[in-house]
């Protein structure tokens, strides 16, 4: 039997200031860029515009899910690239979709530990550069022939090989395939569509709702006030501002068109109501509430405590619901607590699944033992901005923005407390309680 | 022993270490020559010394040349001839020595340091960062004396000998080691190993047979005389474009080589000497040796008794041209630097330029797309004030305006922390009136840049009444990270270098307007060795800029600084230069031709004489420079002149402009100044400082 946790964190951690790129659509504007070179330009910004100087900062903690192989643990590159001192140590952690929350958990555990003292922390993640990979075949075909000694040898390897050989392994959709339920996300998405009877013109629905609302956020000038511009191509200057997914004039007609993608056949999920592969890079700044306090600092906002939730893999959909149920009772508090609240978008159908399991008893009652829903969400006070079916969902990343825009919005309305939430692939979901002085 | 320390151990291996007594450098003089000359005779006769390492004991230095004092002061050729064939000599018996000689080379090997090398049997060097091994005679107006030019091209072969010392090329340890000019290279680390493996190979007696293997020498097809005469007539031709022909010292160098290919060692040192012996007492020589002192003494130079911070983090406001240039000298030395504009697009252009500078380096093999990359890590910017608090200080490179520029500083002094510094890069305004209502008078600085900036080395340094001694002491320091040379001028309007500079473009353009042509006067001004004309180079700046800076000095100056109306006329005409595609010239990618409506501005021709033409030109400069040290604009002459030639390409075989009056004569000058006053009027009124000069028979240079 796992541990229950039922003490909540004894101090809260403050986010003392953050900053993302803007999100860009894979194989865009970011294409050129890698990951590292990403980060380095987020978290360069980032110590930039932050009271505190880069000596100062402890460990550099960086959540990336598809890690370059030029840039083995990815966090200290970045770090040295964004001028961290080379004493500084620098750590690549991976939660899959949470890494970018990991990231920021993490050094929350180390700064409880009275290891260190302040963290700079984030996501990253270049979907745009994720590699074809050799098969297995083609592989070993290359070691045979490195192995042959004689020219003799490498016409005999040469001959072994076959044409199909060549055909790559796409990576990134190795990447998003389970390997223990062999399911591709898309259709971890469809398992609840059925679970849920979420029917396609639903799950559209909530995909328009998504660019609508993230249209207006970013006319509003909403999302510029966390995220920065970046310059992606120095050779012939050209910069981007704002999140190229999002749809200014969306249609429901539009989505509708679209055929599923990952059950062709019967299948309600479609590219339209999924979230879109983005490139970005998103960071933050950590320290205790009292240090913060005692360098007379006014934080972004505060982390109050966080969970992580192990599920069915096949339903990993529904992990903010799980995590979101642990971190409550952890901390005491209830669904009407919570003034704003994030999930990220993976996909509609999964997003839908979990307000209904949230407000189903038959849901916390075979799942939790109780008798009661974990909680209705207020429709109000989700994603209130949109999410990654407008904005995009670079997986490493994601965790770090959904911190930011929980906060920022708790800000905009002057209210005290939010959740940011998501499920991660392999059936883990996650779940950030976040306050506002 | 004074220069030199003599070691030799049990295995017959010795070792001689040149030591200059009491100073941190080796160089070749001719007392360290005779007291080597000694050394050698005495241990020639040792029979136990199998091997001899020559070293040095400098950090850095191997030798970093012949002392250029002793060359500054070659005057009789009698007596050069004489002192140079003793050092020919020296180095001949250190070449004929019965035992193995290795030259240990760890720092800079240059000039006769590498004479001294290529006389030994083999040369080890290391390929550390401050290992630059060449024959850099050239620079200096004179070739290789002592050999050079003999040793070197049986070494490298004909054609890169002619490169290597034409050029005044400074090689790594790898580099001299693939061209055959040393015998190995390796990291510093490693010396000793490596020494020890000669020792080990002499002692098996393989070493010898590996490196002439290894050795190329001359190609086979330069044993042919045709092939050779090409070559030579090619490169040439090549100097005489770069250099204008002004240099003598590149061709003799070349004729040398020609001249000797087949020849003895010794009737080749007699060809060389002959020639050294022309360009060591030659003016040319002279002028150039004094610019190279005038730039060791600015690199020691501060310009201030406080001491300077260290600039950790430099922002860049406005990022035009001049700014993005700046910002790329920021980053091309890893100093981070925050661009702030109003847009992003125009950041985003700036880094497009900067990337422009990266991208020449790197086709010059200079950086790699790595290097390239982490110096653009170091680039952040921002379109609102956030991280500026973050700076060491910020470098104002907004339009030339009064208003703008005051706009600007209030938004700066509202953000940067109190101790930052701000550098204004105006190129005129006066900085104690720019910034007297600002909060904080003791950080605001003028740091003047030239353009393009990643090729203009001079930086104008202009302290207000109340700019503190730190804030100078701090900028100066910069402007030499930046690879640059700092020289401290006055508030005056047009500062130093465009106040001498714009009175020689606006009287040609009244040249002009008298009826004299264009071309002409532009050819004229380049075989006197100017980089360019002054028409070209007004359509270069941009005529509406020198419109500006004409109207501003006019005001300061009046009536020596009449502006002629043509710049006016073109302005409203739009033809601003290079930039419109129309000015003096009319611009079609890199090739110009007159502009043919240009004639439309005047009424009248005439033919002014080629004297009269290069007076009004020079001469104007000459009396302005005059009164700039009269006003104590600039420190001293010398300075003076270092500014011209690196802020406007006077030519340096002239050695700068005061210099290039002391060779006509004040009392010349002051003479023709005053027909030309007679004839053209009171601009060309001699400076009272030129006039008692030339009165009391005093020179700029004593």
């Amino acid at each position: 039997m796992k541990t229950e946790k039922t003490n909540t964190l004894k101090e809260r951690i403050a986010i003392v200031n953050g900053l993302r790129t803007p999100m860009a659509k894979a194989g865009g504007k970011f294409a050129r860029m890698q990951a590292d070179q990403l980060g380095a330009v987020l978290f360069r910004e980032l110590m930039m515009r932050s009271p505190v100087d880069v000596d100062e900062v402890d460990e550099v903690i960086i959540g990336n899910v598809a890690q370059p192989i030029h840039a083995a643990n990815i966090a200290r590159v970045i770090a040295l690239r964004a001028g961290f001192p080379e004493h500084t140590p620098a750590l690549t952690v991976h939660r899959n979709c949470a890494s970018g929350m990991e990231s920021i958990t993490t050094a929350v555990s180390r700064i409880h530990a009275g290891e260190g003292k302040i963290y700079a922390c984030g996501g990253v993640e270049s979907m745009s550069n994720i590699p074809l990979v050799y098969s297995e075949k083609m592989t070993n075909l290359f070691s045979k022939l490195a192995g042959s000694k004689t020219a003799l040898d490498k016409v005999r390897a040469l001959f072994g090989f076959r044409p199909g050989f060549l055909k790559p392994i796409v990576g990134l959709m190795s990447g998003l395939t389970d390997p223990v339920s062999g399911l591709l996300m898309g259709s971890t998405a469809e398992v609840l569509a059925q679970d849920f009877g979420i029917s396609r013109e639903e799950q559209d629905a909530f995909s328009l709702a998504s660019h609508q609302k993230a249209s207006a956020a970013k006319a509003s000038g909403r999302f510029a006030k966390e995220s920065m511009a970046v310059v992606y191509d120095e050779y012939i200057g050209e910069y981007l501002d704002y999140d190229d997914g999002i749809r200014d004039n969306q249609t429901i007609e539009k989505l509708a068109r679209l055929k599923p993608f990952f059950d062709r056949k019967n299948g309600t999920v479609t590219a339209g109501n999924s979230s879109q592969i983005t490139d970005a890079a998103a960071g933050v700044l950590l320290m205790s509430e009292s240090e913060a306090k005692s360098r007379g600092l006014e934080p972004l906002g505060y982390l109050r405590d966080y969970a992580y939730e192990g599920l069915d893999p096949k339903r990993m959909g529904l992990g903010p619901v799980f995590a979101t149920h642990t971190l409550l009772k952890q901390t005491g508090l209830g669904m009407k607590d919570i003034e704003i609240m994030e999930i990220n978008e993976a996909f509609a159908a999964q997003v839908i699944a979990c307000e209904k399991a949230f407000a189903s008893k038959d849901f916390a009652e075979m799942h939790f033992g109780e008798r009661k829903a974990v909680g209705a969400i207020d429709p109000e006070i989700l994603n209130v901005n949109g999410g990654a079916v407008a904005l995009g969902h670079p997986v490493g990343m994601t965790g770090t923005r959904l911190v930011l825009t929980v906060l920022h919005e708790l800000r905009e309305r002057g209210l005290q407390r939010g959740l940011a939430t998501l499920c991660i692939g392999g059936g883990q979901g996650a779940a950030l309680l976040l306050e506002v002085e | 022993m004074k220069y030199f320390n003599l070691k030799k151990d049990d295995r017959g291996i010795a070792t001689l270490t040149f030591d200059t007594p009491d100073s941190n450098v080796n160089v070749l003089c001719f007392d360290a020559l005779y007291e080597l000359k000694h050394l050698l005779s005495e241990i020639q006769i040792q029979k136990e010394i199998k091997v001899l390492f020559i070293e040095s004991a400098k950090e850095d230095i191997f030798i970093a040349g012949a002392d250029i004092n002793e060359i500054k002061a070659f005057k009789d050729e009698s007596i050069v001839k004489e002192m140079l064939s003793k050092g020919q000599e020296i180095f001949n018996l250190l070449e004929s020595l019965p035992f193995i000689t290795i030259a240990v080379i760890d720092g800079a090997c240059l000039g006769g340091g590498l004479e001294l090398a290529l006389a030994c049997d083999y040369r080890i060097a290391t390929n550390d960062v401050h290992t630059r091994i060449g024959l850099v005679e050239v620079s200096l107006g004179i070739i290789p004396g002592l050999g050079g030019t003999q040793r070197l091209m049986p070494l490298v072969g004909f054609t890169k000998a002619i490169e290597l010392i034409t050029a005044s090329k400074r090689l790594k340890g790898d580099k001299a080691l693939k061209l055959g000019v040393v015998d190995a290279s390796v990291p510093s680390g490693y010396l000793e190993f490596k020494k020890e493996e000669f020792v080990k190979e002499i002692f098996s007696g393989m070493l010898d047979h590996k490196i002439q293997q290894r050795r190329k020498g001359v190609k086979w097809y330069e044993k042919f005389l045709v092939v050779r005469t090409f070559i030579a007539q090619m490169a040439c031709r090549q100097i005489e474009k770069k250099t204008g022909g002004h240099y003598p010292a590149p061709l003799k160098a070349v004729d040398v080589l020609e001249e000797s290919f087949d020849k003895t060692l010794n009737e080749g040192l007699q060809i060389e000497l002959r020639e050294f012996l022309t360009l060591s007492t030659g003016k040319i020589s002279k002028n150039l040796i004094e610019l190279f002192f005038t730039s060791e003494k600015l690199k020691k130079e501060t310009f201030s008794k406080a001491k300077s911070k260290t600039i950790h983090t430099a922002g860049v406001i406005g990022v035009g041209t001049m700014g993005s240039g700046i910002a790329w000298a920021l980053s091309a030395k890893d100093i981070p630097v925050r661009l702030k504009a109003r847009k992003m697009s125009s950041i985003a252009k700036a880094t497009a330029k900067m990337m422009k500078n990266f991208e020449a380096l790197k086709r010059r093999g200079r950086l790699s797309d790595r290097e390239i990359g982490l110096k653009m890590d170091r680039v952040t910017y921002t379109t609102g004030v956030d991280g500026l608090s973050n700076i060491d200080m910020m470098i104002e490179a907004v339009s030339e305006d009064r208003t703008v520029k005051h706009k600007v500083f209030e938004e700066l002094e509202a953000v940067l922390g109190k101790d930052a510094i701000i550098a204004t890069n105006t190129s005129s305004l006066g900085i104690t009136e720019l910034v007297k209502e600002m909060k904080y008078p003791k950080r605001f600085v003028g740091m003047h840049f030239f353009n393009p900036v990643a090729k203009m080395p001079l930086v104008e340094i202009i302290a207000g009444e109340k700019t503190s001694g730190k804030t100078v002491a701090t900028v100066v320091q910069l402007a030499k990270r930046l690879g640059k040379t700092p020289i401290k001028v006055g508030e005056c309007a047009g500062f130093l270098v465009n106040r001498i500079l714009l009175p020689y473009l606006n009287e040609s353009a009244k040249m002009f307007e008298e009826g004299e042509s264009v071309e002409r006067i532009d050819a004229l001004l380049e075989a006197f060795g100017m980089p360019m004309g002054p028409f070209t180079l007004a359509d270069e700046v941009g005529i509406d800029i020198g419109e500006k800076v004409s109207a501003i000095l006019y005001e300061a100056y009046a009536e020596r600084m009449k502006p002629s109306a043509l710049l006016e006329q073109m302005t409203a005409k739009e033809w601003l230069g290079k930039k419109t595609g129309t000015g003096f010239y009319t611009h079609k990618g890199r090739k110009k031709t007159l502009n043919s409506q240009l004639e439309m501005l005047r009424s009248k021709k005439v033919e002014l004489k080629e004297n009269t033409i290069l007076d009004r030109a020079i001469l104007i400069m000459v009396n302005e420079a005059a009164r700039c040290l009269e006003e104590g604009v600039v420190d001293n002459a010398r300075y003076l002149d270092m500014a011209m030639v690196m802020g406007t390409g006077f030519p340096a075989f002239r050695g700068g402009l005061l210099r290039y009056a002391d060779a006509e004569g004040l009392e010349s000058i002051v003479s023709r100044l005053s027909t030309l006053e007679t004839e053209y009027g009171e601009r060309f009124a001699p400076a009272s400082s030129l006039v008692e000069m030339a009165e009391n028979n005093k020179r700029f240079y004593p």
